[in-house]
């Protein structure tokens, strides 16, 4: 994600890394013999889509105005 | 009758709203119906309850109850709240009918305000004459102090005009105080607000608090009625327009603090410092007064003075517990002033607002009408028989004689000597402004335009009360004494003049005031004795007269100066110590801003290495600890 210059690739970077997550949570829930990991990972799927939802709904804003194949170049907001 | 007493304050109320909020740029004929017509139906109102002798203390509710604290809100009828509502009614009235002619050449926003601030204050002053507890009067007594200062600052686009509403308000607030202060120290001492209940609390022998409750009563008093040494705002209050002049400051504010004294006349029967300094402070400002205007030029401003004079009088026959005589005089004062000042308004409006005397002359050719009536007004302020003047003025001066002690003679001889300045510049006023050929400074050249009917009619009503009125009470021919046995019921019996040599007197002072006002012929119409020559041998008295015995400097440099250092300082200190710091606060923060806005790159991927590089710490933390 740090190197990807695609917003379509950084978000799907972020699913990655959620589902990464994910993965650990069942594993040490199943390992550890504890239910709230799996809990854990239902909220985390929660996120995931509600994050997605968010991310896609910005990009497809952003591709509305201008075509953008740089995150570099959203850089407005420069302090 | 309950009804019809409050229905009193309820006419200009109601006008004053009615102007105010829903006539404000509407017809100027509801305008000038409505201004003057409430002050009429308040007349009438108050001409009924005469007819139907009323004489009572009406509560219509409580109005503030805090613990034992209670203040009903009550209205105190009786002849001498009566009296006053007369003159302030129907001397109001008329000359808020001159008005409707003298503010014709105001924008119609104007003319609305300006009858909507005479309405408010007509209702200002009846409250203060009517309310039956000192609370009430103090809300009586602030609001005929703010509706004067909108009214002399009437004409808010001049610069003058404003500074003198300023001084007069200030004044005023100073005399307020003394009167709040006043009416507390009742309060603690006696527990009463309620007049018919305070007063025959009060003690008749003299006491410390008495006296001190008198003496602060006093300092509203003089404030109000424009007595040494609270009087500079007077004079300058003059920047109002004309009918302001006469209604304030001749016939009605200005008495406030003689009908105050009259109203607490058992607390100041129950004194005597108190009470003799009333008596002084009057006959001081009364000779004060009159010196000063032998000298003025503006015409306004010798009014002015003959008015704080006479107010001086006032307060010199309440001071020797001559109540009824000071009453009368009130009355004569408000019919001969509210007279001289609506003529003089018709002069001013024909020459175009100059009010200069050196540019006048030839009035008595092309004004006929003003004119003659002015010369009534003169005459009365000059105190000849049979005008009104001489009638009250030798009432007080009378009684003052014929007191017969050290005192009684001492006030005596000052009004005598006021008397015969007062016949010499109204005499120079009425000569050098009226009689003498047209001056060739004068704004308009040709034929002056008398004043129209509806500015003439209220002057030629007055002209008559000033010439008929002294028939009220003529006790300086031995006659009868209407005024007299009209206020007995409240102020009590007048004293009976045993001493026959107060007739001489009274000879004597009508005698060498006429004379005065003869003289003045001399001076300024025949040049038989030049007021140059005069000027040039006693060039020091006429520099003192002309600086008002530099009253306006020693203030300025006793109280105003000391204030503007203080405000320097103040203003210094704060630029350099609490503004350096408030700066200093946000140029640090401004600064901190900058150093921190550099983290805002922008760029999405910077943010993700900030984001990731926390993580790897927090992650780096949590194992460290977690292995130790």
């Amino acid at each position: 994600m740090l190197i990807r210059r695609n917003p379509l690739v950084m978000l799907i970077c972020i699913e990655l890394m959620l589902n990464a997550v994910n993965l650990t949570l069942v594993a040490f829930s199943r390992q550890l013999n504890n239910r709230e990991g799996q809990l854990f990972a239902l909220m985390t799927m929660t996120v995931a889509a509600a994050e997605a939802v968010v991310g896609l709904a910005i990009l497809v804003d952003i591709f509305r105005v201008r075509d953008l194949e740089d995150v570099d170049d959203l850089s407005e907001l420069k302090g | 009758m309950q009804a019809l007493a409050l229905a009193i304050l309820l006419f200009p109320a109601a006008g004053g709203i009615f102007l105010g909020v829903f006539n404000w740029r509407g017809s100027r004929l509801l305008t000038a119906m409505v201004g003057p017509g409430v002050i009429w139906a308040a007349f009438v109102c108050v001409l009924i309850l005469l007819g139907n002798n009323v004489d009572q203390d009406f509560t219509y509710w409580t109005w503030i109850r805090a613990g034992s604290f209670e203040v009903p809100f009550d209205i105190l009828i009786d002849h001498l709240s009566l009296f006053m509502c007369l003159v302030i009614t129907g001397v109001g009235g008329l000359i808020v009918t001159y008005a409707v002619g003298y503010m014709e050449h105001e924008t119609d926003g104007s003319y609305a305000r300006f009858f909507c601030y005479m309405d408010v204050f007509v209702l200002a002053m009846l409250i203060l004459v009517l309310a039956g507890n000192t609370v009430f009067l103090i809300v009586g007594w602030a609001g005929v102090g703010l509706s004067s200062y909108l009214l002399i600052g009437f004409y808010y686009w001049r610069r003058s005009a404003v500074i003198a509403a300023r001084k007069a308000f200030v004044m005023n607030v100073i005399g307020d105080i003394g009167m709040i202060l006043g009416a507390f120290v009742l309060f603690v001492s006696y527990h009463q607000v309620v007049y018919l209940k305070l007063f025959p609390a009060l003690p008749h022998t003299p006491d410390a608090t008495t006296e001190l409750a008198a003496f602060l009563l006093l300092v509203g008093g003089i404030a109000k009625s424009a007595q040494l040494p609270l009087h500079t705002w007077l004079p300058d209050a003059m920047e109002g327009p004309t009918p302001v002049s006469a209604l304030i400051h001749a016939a009605t504010m200005v008495t406030a603090g003689v009908y105050l004294v009259a109203r607490f006349h058992p607390l100041y029967d129950a004194t005597i410092y108190a009470h003799a300094a009333v008596a002084i402070i009057g006959a001081v400002t009364a000779l004060f007064a009159a010196s000063i205007a032998l000298v003025q030029t503006d015409i306004k401003r010798v009014l002015a003075y003959s008015t704080m004079s006479q107010i001086g009088y006032m307060f010199l026959a309440v001071g020797i517990g001559a109540y009824s005589a000071g009453l009368f005089h009130l009355l004569s004062h408000a019919f001969f002033k509210a007279l001289l000042f609506m003529a003089a308004g018709n002069v001013i409006h024909a020459l175009h607002d100059d009010q200069d005397m050196r540019h006048y002359g030839g009035l008595w050719h092309d004004m006929r009408r003003s004119s003659v009536t002015f010369l009534a007004g003169s005459l009365s302020l000059a105190g000849i028989i049979p005008f009104v003047g001489f009638f009250s003025k030798e009432n007080v001066l009378g009684e003052a004689f014929s007191r017969g002690d050290g005192l009684g003679y001492a006030v005596w001889f000052i009004g005598f000597v006021t008397a015969v300045l007062t016949g010499f510049y109204t005499g120079r006023m009425w000569w050098f402004a009226f009689w003498r050929p047209a001056s060739e400074e004068r704004p308009v050249a040709g034929h002056l335009h008398e004043a129209p009917l509806v500015m003439l009619v209220p002057v030629a009503v007055l002209a008559v009360l000033t010439t008929v009125g002294g028939f009220l009470q003529i006790k300086a021919i031995g006659g009868w004494a209407l005024v007299d046995d009209f206020l007995k019921p409240v102020l009590g019996e007048e004293r009976i003049r045993t001493n026959g040599l107060e007739y001489l007197a009274t000879v004597l002072t009508l005698v060498l005031a006429a004379l005065a006002f003869a003289a003045a012929y001399n001076f300024w119409i025949r040049g038989t004795w030049s007021p140059a020559g005069w000027r040039a041998r006693y060039g020091w008295g006429a520099r003192v007269l002309e600086r008002k015995y530099y009253f306006d400097e020693l203030y300025d440099w006793a109280f105003v100066r000391p204030l503007d250092r203080l405000a320097g300082f103040t203003d210094r200190e704060d630029r350099s110590l609490i503004d350096t710091g408030a700066v200093d606060v946000g140029a640090y923060t401004e600064r901190g801003a900058g150093a921190l806005s550099l983290t805002q790159t922008g760029f999405l991927r910077s943010y993700v290495l900030v984001f990731v590089a926390g993580v790897v710490i927090a992650a780096v933390l949590v194992l460290w600890r977690a292995s130790s």
